[in-house]
């Protein structure tokens, strides 16, 4: 593969970046723990803001670093949420192991998504998004004997975390546990995107012709990338599974795919970090006013997000990248 | 980068520090027994929460918000749609950080799956006012239940048709859970009163356009259709298309369960569903003076008479159960006390004679076979016309 433009630029300050990237990955560890100390009475909650946290992420690495636009990613998250139940169910107790089957599922079903979808283009291909998570649920829904159907796959009983510590009511094991494997797949992506295939990927997406003009194909280059995408949503399917214990038709619906592109955009596209403000931004607020107002919490929320598009069309991490800018006027321009 | 993370982590944590703020503000007084109750409050099913509140607040303007001296505290929680994640998340909350003492509603199966687990650590019971699989029963010895399951209320239907001389059955179900319950309860009470099906249609969920299914039953040459659907617009539907193809003027009867003829639709439904048989364990119309005490505050609670139906009373039992089990317990935190006081407890619901059947904490009922009709005043109601006195769960009783 040879250099690209877009990397040599890079290259001019790998140490800084570097640097900057340990002290973001060290925040969002601290941060997690910070919620483990401040919240304990809510940890179950958080844990399911790690899991859907995954899902956003992968989101991002399809919309945000190569510009395909799905609403279809919950079709990746619960194809692992399904296998890591099933094979619970069928005497694989292990949680690392569940992990990684939720893994190998969701990047399995990756690669089969991004067969179909890499046919077309724009609007046809959101259009294919939507039918492959419809399909997926459909046939979920069907095979009852397997997935429970709509009443949802239970029983199943995760072994305890290094046969010491167990899921239980308080939730601390499958907090840390998530937490985690959240900071492994953000260390890892975060590697990824600054990779030279990261790179390419965001060459597909500013200027196709120009990649293909390299010598660069973009069919395989995006295909890895929805194989390394279903797996991080099929790690966080895996996590939602051993920690919930129950995996509902839910976990594979075009309203779980919606509900992660709108966080998405929310907390900024093509940006890791936005993909972790904008689900905890998005779930604390929702969860906040749904306990406030049991009953009318859906037009605040619903309120709030038009307030943000207007208002930050770039995304929480996109304004805040703004304020900072224009507080660090002078200085040195930062990098989105 | 530091500004960008710190920035988002204070904003959530001021966020979450001021729901905790919430939480702290309503905490326990010197004797406050806390309810946390989960149900679908927004979304596309809050109807059936607003019955669940209604039910409750109709309890509670009947019998007051004390019991024994212990008042009672209700936390509303909402789960719009079946989602196992957050109702975990949910009840997880409502037992560790909001401390309540019992838990109720819950509208999906798979939600109730999500909470059982944790009953027993929490030292918390469940009484579930309308999630109607049978399995979740075995799941916790500490779930009591006062809906219904749907082999329960499809069972006496099999005998009420033969009696009335309606022996060849096609049934036709919404292809989910339920439906394929409800398909397989159907067969086997018709094939134990001497009737049978001969054919089985299972149609998806999203179906709107229902003339095929109608030809084929034409076809198959029946006497009788047994119907599943969920409630709502789908039945409306199905309803109008057994009318326009002319299967009901041809003699063909509908048989269905109450879920089709729930009240909330039946000004909608009309005269399109006049003379149609279904079974269920409650209708608004219940000709008692409970029944009519409950309504009338019922009613009152959810401002709109016409919306109330059968979530109300599944919401207002629960609230008798919980009541019984703060009696017994002397108000103090003890499930296992309290799902054991309740254990073969019986009382006259608004829906007639009800019992805690205590092998399997499921409640005991009797189940009416209603026609669609007009009642004095001109209103579209449930009557009552025959009924099958205590009767329990088949799914359950081995």
């Amino acid at each position: 593969m040879t250099r690209q433009a877009p990397d040599s630029a890079a290259a001019a300050r790998p140490m800084r970046s570097l640097g900057r990237d340990s002290v973001g990955v060290a925040l969002v560890a601290i941060a997690g723990l910070a919620g483990y100390w401040l919240f304990p009475d809510n940890l179950s909650f958080l844990t399911r803001m790690i899991s859907v946290a995954l899902l956003v992420l992968s989101l991002d690495l399809v919309v945000g670093y190569c510009g395909i636009a799905s609403l279809g990613q919950a079709a990746l998250y619960g194809a692992g949420a399904y296998a890591a139940g099933i094979a619970c169910l069928a005497g694989v107790t292990e949680p690392f192991l569940l992990i990684l089957i939720g893994a190998a599922a969701g990047g399995v079903t990756g690669l089969l998504m991004g067969t179909i979808m890499l046919r077309a283009h724009g609007l046809p291909q959101l259009v294919l998004s939507i039918a492959i998570v419809q399909l997926l649920h459909e046939a979920a829904n069907k095979a009852y004997s397997v997935t429970g159907g709509s009443d949802g796959l239970s029983g199943m009983a995760p072994a305890p975390l290094f046969g010491i510590f167990e899921f239980d009511l308080w939730g601390r094991t499958a907090y840390l546990f998530g937490l985690a494997l959240l900071v492994i797949v953000f260390v890892a992506l975060k590697l990824l995107v600054r990779s030279p295939f990261g790179m390419v990927c965001r060459g597909l997406k500013q200027d196709p012709l120009r990649v293909s003009a390299l010598g660069i194909s973009a069919f395989p280059v995006l295909l890895r990338m929805f194989l390394i995408s279903g797996a991080v949503a099929g790690t966080g399917g895996a996590l939602g599974a051993i920690a919930t214990q129950v995996v509902g038709l839910d976990s594979v619906s075009f309203e779980l795919s919606a509900n992660a592109l709108v966080m998405l955009v929310l907390g900024g596209l093509g940006n890791l970090y936005g993909a972790l403000i904008g689900t905890v931004v998005f779930m604390a607020v929702e969860h906040i006013v749904a306990a406030f107002n049991p009953f009318h919490w859906l037009t605040l929320v619903g309120g709030l997000l038009v307030a943000i598009v207007l208002f930050a069309p770039r995304g929480l991490s996109g304004s805040i990248d703004e304020a900072a800018r224009i507080l660090m006027r002078g200085k040195r321009r930062t990098a989105p | 980068m530091i500004d960008r993370r710190s920035f988002s982590r204070l904003l959530s944590l001021g966020a979450l520090a001021l729901a905790s703020g919430l939480g702290l503000g309503g905490a326990a007084a010197a004797d406050t027994v806390k309810v946390g109750i989960i149900g679908p409050f927004s979304g596309p099913f809050a109807l059936q929460g607003k019955n669940f509140q209604a039910g409750v607040e109709a309890w509670l303007a009947q019998n007051g918000k004390s019991v024994d001296g212990h008042d009672i505290e209700i936390v509303y929680r909402d789960l719009p749609t079946a989602n196992p994640q957050q109702s975990r998340a949910l009840a997880q909350e409502l037992i560790v950080r909001d401390k309540v003492q019992y838990l109720g509603g819950v509208y999906f199966t798979p939600d109730a799956m999500a909470i059982t687990p944790l009953l027993k650590q929490g030292n918390v019971p469940l009484v579930i006012f309308n999630a109607a699989t049978s399995a979740i029963m075995t799941s916790s010895p500490l779930v009591v239940r006062t809906s219904f399951t749907t082999a329960q209320t499809t069972t006496p239907l099999g005998k009420a048709a033969v009696d009335r001389g309606v022996k060849k059955f096609v049934s036709v179900v919404s292809d989910y859970g339920p439906g394929v319950d409800a398909e397989a309860a159907f067969k086997k009470a018709i094939t134990a009163a001497g009737g049978e099906v001969v054919e089985s249609i299972r149609m998806p969920l999203n179906t709107t356009e229902f003339s095929p299914i109608m030809q084929r039953v034409r076809d198959a040459g029946a006497q009788g259709v047994f119907a599943f659907l969920p409630s709502g617009p789908p039945t409306l539907g199905f309803v109008k298309s057994f009318n326009d193809t002319g299967l009901k003027q041809s003699g063909v009867k509908l048989f269905a369960t109450g879920d089709l003829t729930q009240e909330s639709d039946l000004p909608a439904l009309g005269e399109a569903a006049s003379g149609m048989i279904t079974s269920f364990h409650y209708a608004v119309s219940h000709d008692s003076d409970v029944n009519r005490k409950f309504v009338a505050a019922a009613e009152k609670a959810l401002g709109d008479p016409a919306q109330l139906s059968f979530p109300a009373v599944g919401a207002y039992d629960g609230m008798h159960v919980i009541a019984r089990m703060i009696a017994a317990t002397g108000g103090k935190q003890d499930a296992e006390k309290a799902v054991e006081a309740v254990k073969g407890l019986a009382w006259e619901s608004p829906r007639g004679p009800v019992k805690i059947d205590p092998e399997t904490r499921h409640i005991t009922e009797t189940i009416y076979l209603r026609e669609v009709a007009k009642d004095a005043k001109g209103h579209w109601i449930n009557k009552e016309i025959q009924r099958f006195p205590e009767q329990k769960d088949p799914g359950l009783a081995k």
